[in-house]
């Protein structure tokens, strides 16, 4: 059965539309774990416009956590909007890991404007229980 | 600062609500009560660098929210709306700042703020004996750091007047006007 989809100009075409979008401001998202660094360029709203990280940068294993893994993703990652024409942005900061300073140092190198630089790691206010001890 | 933003939110939100009968002069403390100490909430305005816990709104600019508050009560508080992530440090950066000077700064607030060691402490679960064992260790750091330096000059003499007090107000003797001294 075949669902009546409301026809609008827009809806059709949004593919195309949303690479076009050029957004003078942003927000960067940097998740930084033990693991990976992954950076994600948003709108203020939070709609991704790109993103990159160290595993796709072509780092694999122990060596997509290091510093240096971090800064080529978001060098990555930053390289693609720029050419949208973003100026300024926005940093939130995610996470413990060894990717944080490293990648702020390379959002700071690439030349947009930072405004401010936020580190929203989620904090419980004594949640769920974390998972056991590893005995390694 | 507070016009540009009052346009910036003008332009964004219209006013959804009529003007409230009495215009409050402070903005909401949507200040969450959390027993960790690294979600401190210190509101005081510094203009460079501010570090919160605050549920919904940013207190960078709280001296602005004081005075859209009077000026606009409607959009006094557009400011919490749009800061909507809690965040648990902030670092304001100026133009044209050096790119260490920047890190070091937001690495010694990140510190201040202990985010990392709460992280790390919080990935595994730890037991009443583990939990005893950190806090004890804890307290003996701080209390080393503060109280060490100056232990070693001082610590005779208060110990001994110290026993002496305590020795007087152990009423040994009878008192004096008692018939039998």
């Amino acid at each position: 059965m075949a669902k009546a989809i409301p026809k609008k100009g827009s809806r059709g075409r949004i593919g195309s539309r949303k690479s076009i979008r050029k957004i003078p401001k942003g927000v960067i998202h940097i998740q930084a774990s033990f693991n990976n660094t992954i950076v994600t360029v948003t709108d203020v709203r939070g709609r991704v416009v790109s993103w990159s990280s160290a595993g796709t940068c072509g780092f694999r294993g122990t060596r997509r956590g290091t510093p240096f893994a971090a800064q080529t993703a978001a060098a990555n990652a930053i390289r693609a909007v720029v050419d949208q024409g973003m100026q300024r942005a926005e940093v939130m900061i995610k996470g413990p890991g060894l990717g944080r300073d490293a990648a702020l140092r390379a959002i700071r190198r690439s030349g947009i404007l930072l405004t401010f630089v936020r580190d929203v790691t989620p904090m419980p206010h004594n949640g769920c229980r974390p998972p056991k001890k590893r005995r390694v | 600062m507070a016009s540009s933003s009052l346009a910036n939110f003008l332009s964004i939100f219209t006013p959804f609500k009529s003007p409230p009968p009495q215009p409050t002069k402070a903005p909401p403390s949507h200040l969450s009560v959390s027993t960790d100490s690294s979600s401190n909430n210190k509101s005081a305005f510094a203009p460079i660098v501010t570090s919160n816990n605050s549920s919904s709104s940013s207190s960078s600019s709280s001296c602005s929210g004081d005075l859209m508050s009077v000026v606009c009560p409607s959009l006094a508080y557009a400011n919490t709306l749009y800061f909507r992530s809690a965040y648990n440090v902030q670092v304001i950066v100026e133009d044209n700042e050096p790119e260490e000077k920047l890190l070091g700064r937001f690495r010694r607030e990140v510190m201040k703020a202990g985010v990392i060691q709460e992280c790390k402490r919080r990935r595994y679960f730890e037991n009443k004996q583990e939990e005893k064992k950190r806090k004890h260790r804890e307290a003996a750091k701080r209390n080393r750091r503060r109280r060490g330096p100056f232990r070693n000059f001082n610590d005779d003499k208060t110990e001994s007047v110290n026993k002496k007090r305590d020795d007087d107000n152990d009423n040994w003797e009878m008192p004096e006007d008692s018939p039998l001294n």
